[in-house]
């Protein structure tokens, strides 16, 4: 692109081409302090147009393409919006078949993005980048008119921006109109709080994505291109740490997407309220992907558990076997589609339902068995109210989670077959003291620093739980805050991941 | 109303007390499984359909809430 000749001309389309729509890109980062620039340089009523060009902008670096579905698809939403606040709440059956037909709409783009790579596809049409992601904040949207809950939107460009704020549309969170929307419209004042809060957030975002996940995706990465070499406790160290590198992938981009929002005095909804602190599996699930979990419970089992006919066979039930039958009927049909649909959420092929029916079970399970689980705890006398109880229960909830890990990251069913069966009966314990461990992209100077780094966001999240950190940085001396900032900015630019052959755009939940 | 609701809940769920917040939703002494019994509870008992637009978090925040939607739907 550059060459030695400072006079070949610029070529701004093939400079274009080589930028991808990630928060790791220098370019990008820049592009939002620009953007920063001119929406707080606006008159307070143009602002939201400021932040739709720049979101347009930043999809545009996936292709010019997806940005026309997704306009497309905000358009089918405008339309299918408008119609169902127009159309008289008397006329149930024309309204349903516009909510239905829309979603129909929506959810056909997006089957067809799942089944592209599945089914090799190839009719020249490029899967917009988090179509999942803007897919369920639009069902949502027309759902919620349809209920009554929430009003149309009349302005299709700002109907655009609900859809299409850049922060969030790479991995979500899943946003809610009634809460993202009125933020997004009105123009915010600079506020020194909100925009320095919002770097900070960011920044440990990078801390968690660049040095950990990052770090440890080198480690797994190596392990999981052939799992025969290796025995069942380095297996289960490998997905414990996977699912460590998961978490600060995944939150750590929600905690960039949240600063930046912050950056423009917009608050994104949390993604994660720290989940390895959960005690139970419907716990983790309140506490990991919020959104996603908050969607499914208010747009699927919600409207399953009021069904009429749903209710009537409960209660034939709780007259035929009592009370609590009913209640368990009530509780397994709804969470059964809640959580093949999860399963089918996060991935195609039969791993990802397998996955769903996991944790489905698990829950389900957890749920209909509480009165058992409780007399049991009696009957071995079990302090649930103990730490050291409510450790265990922590430390089961996360060997629950690598479990889960295991099921979709091999690919097929066998070997996650194989490798539970080595986790269980093949241990090869000695491959923790000869070596194996520091010959898997990581020497042990690098799986030292890893562990510490682990140490840190443990610490952090501990803090995090007992109150606002940032709160207790901001109190400190101006000259001891701004030391910290540079500090942890070298400090990510000197630990962080990005040699040859990192790819900057690989959030591993930008994929849905 | 209010009375007949309390003790419906409270052989249903002895365990809860609903009488200790009148913010149960918000407060997580409610979660969607609990709800989701509640709802099944009222229907059976009052007869009555509850539309989704009435799942909203003041119906049930507090038993007086979870009344007066029932008044609305007899």
């Amino acid at each position: 692109m550059f060459t030695d000749n400072p006079y070949e001309r610029f070529d701004f389309l093939e400079w274009w081409g080589t930028l991808s729509p990630t928060f790791l890109s220098v370019t990008v980062i820049a592009f939002v302090f620009l953007l920063a620039a001119v929406y707080y340089l606006l008159p307070k009523r143009h602002r939201w147009v400021s932040l739709l060009a720049g979101s347009a902008v930043f999809y545009c670096l996936a292709g010019i393409r997806p940005l026309v579905t997704v306009l497309l698809s905000a358009f089918v939403v405008y339309c299918a919006g408008l119609l169902l606040e127009t159309t008289d709440k008397a006329f149930k059956k024309r309204r349903r078949l516009i909510l239905w037909s829309a979603a129909g709409i929506l959810l056909l783009v997006l089957a067809y993005g799942k089944l592209y790579t599945l089914l090799d596809l190839k009719f020249g049409y490029i899967i917009p980048l988090g179509i999942s992601y803007y897919t369920f904040s639009a069902i949502g949207y027309l759902a919620d008119v349809y209920w009554g809950k929430e009003k149309a939107e009349w302005n299709y460009c700002k109907l655009a921006l609900f859809l299409l704020f850049f922060p969030k549309i790479l991995q979500g969170p899943i946003a809610r109109h009634r809460t993202l929307a009125a933020q997004l419209n009105e123009g915010h004042d600079f506020a020194y709080r909100d925009f320095c809060f919002g770097l900070q957030l960011a920044v440990w975002g990078y801390f968690k994505k660049m040095v950990i996940a990052d770090r440890i995706a080198i480690f797994t990465g190596t392990v999981c291109s052939d799992y025969s070499k290796y025995g069942g406790i380095f297996l289960l160290i490998t997905f414990s740490l996977s699912v460590v590198q998961l978490y600060c992938d995944f939150s750590g981009c929600m905690d960039i997407a949240g600063g930046i929002a912050q950056m423009f005095g917009i608050r994104l909804e949390k993604n994660f309220d720290h989940p390895f602190f959960s005690k139970s599996a419907a716990e983790f699930w309140r506490r990991w992907h919020v959104t996603l979990g908050t969607w499914f419970k208010d747009y699927v089992y919600m409207p399953i558990t009021i069904n009429p006919t749903l209710l009537r066979l409960s209660g034939r039930i709780s007259k035929r076997w009592g009370r609590r039958a009913g209640r368990i009927f009530l509780t397994v049909i709804p969470l059964s589609a809640v959580w093949i649909l999860t399963g089918v959420w996060h991935g195609t092929g039969l791993s990802y339902v397998v996955w769903g029916v996991y944790w489905g079970a698990l829950i389900i399970l957890s749920s209909v068995l509480t009165p058992e689980i409780k007399k049991l705890n009696e009957r071995l006398h079990i302090d649930v109210t103990k730490k050291g109880w409510q450790m265990f229960q922590m430390v089961r909830t996360f060997l629950l989670f690598c479990i889960g890990r295991v099921i979709t990251v091999p690919g097929d069913l066998a070997a996650t077959g194989r490798i539970l069966k080595k986790m269980a009966m093949d241990l090869r314990p000695w491959q923790l003291t000869d070596g194996t461990l520091y010959m898997q992209g990581l020497d042990w100077k690098e799986f030292v620093l890893l562990l510490m780094m682990i140490g840190v966001l443990w610490f952090v999240e501990i803090q995090q739980i007992k109150g606002s950190l940032r709160e207790r940085i901001a109190g400190w001396n101006m000259a001891v805050r701004c030391a910290f900032y540079a500090w942890s900015v070298v400090f990510i630019l000197i630990f962080g991941i990005y040699g040859i052959g990192y790819d900057i755009s690989s959030f591993v939940y930008m994929q849905y | 109303m209010e009375e007949k609701i309390l003790n419906l809940l409270s052989e249903e769920y002895p365990e809860i007390d609903f009488t200790s917040s009148d913010e149960l939703v918000d407060d997580g002494i409610l979660d969607s499984l609990t709800i989701t019994g509640i709802i099944a509870a009222l229907t059976m008992e009052f007869g009555i359909t509850i539309p989704y637009e009435e799942i909203v978090e003041e119906n049930f925040n507090s038993v007086a809430g979870m009344a007066a939607m029932v008044q609305r739907l007899l």
